[in-house]
């Protein structure tokens, strides 16, 4: 299915950031897709089983999750921080801030992959 | 027998918001109790004490391997690798105080790195805006006391800056607005329903990325012109009739935008609308607007920057003066082209905020991090230099997101020998001037 991908801070991922980056606070907080809930029934697969998303960037498992700040059909919200850095795109049209907000992005439901914390997202970048 | 210290008044540093009527109760030099702050505060005030995640002495990678050293050694080899690399980058400074931030541009200047703070990748876009088109503004007091209309464009505080509206814009009772919430309109602009658009009184759903069409649209019609369309940006018009009808006819308005303006396709030209949308109502009613910066002193850093070279973020000294360019200088672009040779990171984390691609050419260079916790950064870099936290540690100012200097105080003592990030640049200074032979 194809969305149209936006980030954002959440509370969670706020406080998950304050000492607690490397912890499962983390990606408690912020390996997680957020649905619209029409959207994630059209998905036919439990809250919680993992998905993964594409974009021209790249790719990332996470879990998925019915977003409590719909509707918002189409769109599908990751939480910042490594996972959603892992596909928005980083062109900054001159500006200097990448595009954080608007990628398009494909999903498919993974049911058995893992989702890789922050460090492992990162170390696997070297 | 336990040692219990209470403080009160103290002031959070986390967000732009800067609540400044925190208590904290302390047992020994552990804080036990943190009243008042929002679930982030509280979070940053408890991170202070010593866990698992906190660095308490300096490290250098060794073989792949993070191990302790002293801080003569940690110093020494910051400083010779910043003294002996051709264009160092220096990024962060927003959430550490404004004297730290002063240093930075002096360590900077003398290495010929460029420097730049997290506004990069916040409200960059909103300081390129404010330089083109000027910036009707006002202190959060003044709105508390005056604004009836709160407009909330791109911006989420339930989430991102939690007691802003239970402080300045929609709860509290001010001057003139007598009933707090029942006396102001809460208006939410936003493609989702977020929490806070769910508590305002009218919520506008546009489609994502079309901000700047839906400003120029309001623009128009505040001027009388009938558009011969049935919705913009996905927003009916007879709901833009009834917003531009509101926007009119407030005594007071405010517009806080957030980074749904400025990391959207269009960035700085959506706030360039925005603010000129604010100058026209301006001919109707009273109206201004204030950007919701996200870390405590991300202002500070602007403002620090700015009053020591120009300018208030991605600065380049190769050349032995300032030159800003964001593009160019701006660190998500140095990183992509490989126009860096050394890092130092303070206070921030871009291994988890910045795009892969920025972060895999981060990783290929020596990286120092100034950093109180574990961070993916600091766990990959090759020297840590572990800080006091600026606000709970140590004093020092912070710029508040109007711009309000606001005194931070210390409520504890830092773990085993850690200095504040100032001292920290300052030795740094010192060492790399002696390398350098100035």
């Amino acid at each position: 299915m194809k969305f149209f991908l936006t980030t954002g801070r959440t509370i969670d991922q706020g406080v998950a950031l304050e000492g607690q980056k490397l912890g499962r606070e983390n990606i408690k907080a912020c390996a997680i897709c957020e649905f619209d809930k029409d959207d994630f029934a059209k998905l036919d697969c439990m809250i919680g089983t993992p998905v993964k998303v594409t974009t021209k960037f790249g790719e990332v498992v996470v879990y998925s999750q019915i977003s409590e700040q719909g509707p918002h059909p189409g769109i599908i919200f990751i939480p910042m921080g490594p996972w959603a850095n892992a596909v928005i795109n980083s062109e900054t049209y001159g500006t200097g801030m990448p595009s954080y907000k608007g990628t398009e992005a494909e999903v498919e439901v993974v049911k058995s992959g893992r989702i890789l914390t922050a460090l492992e997202i990162i170390k696997s970048y070297k | 027998m336990k040692k219990f210290k209470n403080f009160e008044d103290v002031v959070c540093p986390f967000c732009g918001t800067l609540c400044d009527d925190l208590k904290i109760i302390l047992e020994d030099n552990k804080i036990i109790e943190v009243d008042n702050a929002c679930a982030i505060g509280t979070a940053k005030f408890f991170s202070s004490n010593v866990s698992e995640h906190r660095y308490t002495k300096p490290m250098m990678r060794n073989n792949d391997k993070l191990e302790k050293v002293t801080w003569d050694e940690a110093l020494n080899k910051a400083a010779e690798l910043l003294a002996n690399a051709k264009r160092p980058l220096s990024y962060g400074w927003s959430s550490t105080e404004c004297d730290a931030q002063r240093k930075a541009v002096e360590l900077m200047e003398i290495c010929g790195g460029v420097l730049d703070n997290t506004a990069s990748v916040c409200h960059g876009p909103s300081l390129l805006a404010i330089q083109d088109v000027g910036c009707p503004t006002s202190t959060l007091g003044e709105y508390k006391n005056r604004a009836d209309l709160v407009l909330f464009w791109g911006s989420n505080p339930v989430h991102a800056h939690p007691r802003h509206m239970s402080r300045y814009s929609d709860f509290i009772r001010g001057y003139f607005r007598v009933d707090g919430h029942l006396d102001r309109t809460i208006i939410v602009v936003d493609p989702r329903t977020t929490h806070t658009a769910q508590m305002a009184d009218m919520h506008i759903r546009l489609n994502p990325g079309e901000d700047y069409e839906l400003f120029n649209a309001i623009r128009a019609m505040c001027r009388g012109v009938e558009l011969d369309v049935k919705e913009v940006a996905g927003v009916p018009i007879k709901q833009i009739k009834e917003l531009v009808e509101i926007l009119k006819s407030c005594k007071f308005g405010v517009l806080f935008f957030g980074l749904g303006l400025t990391m959207s396709k269009g960035k700085h030209r959506n706030v360039d609308a925005g603010i000129s949308l604010i100058r026209e109502l301006n001919e109707h009613t009273k109206f201004n607007l204030t950007p919701m910066r996200g870390h405590y002193n991300v202002s500070g850093a602007n403002i620090v920057f700015t009053w020591t070279t120009g300018y208030p973020y991605s600065i380049d000294f190769s050349r032995d003066y300032p030159r800003y360019n964001p593009g160019e200088f701006s660190a998500v672009d140095i990183l992509k082209r490989n126009d860096f040779d050394v890092t130092l990171i303070v206070a921030s984390d871009p291994a988890s905020n910045f795009p892969k691609d920025a972060v895999i050419n981060m990783l290929k260079k020596p990286l120092i991090s100034v950093e109180p916790h574990k961070t993916p950064t600091s766990e990959m870099a090759d020297i840590i230099l572990p800080p006091a936290i600026a606000g709970i540690e140590c004093e020092g100012t912070a710029y508040r997101m109007d711009k309000v200097p606001i005194r931070l105080r210390k409520v504890k003592n830092a773990p085993e020998d850690c200095m504040a990030d100032y001292e920290i640049i300052e030795k740094l200074i010192e060492k790399v001037k002696e390398l350098k032979g100035e």
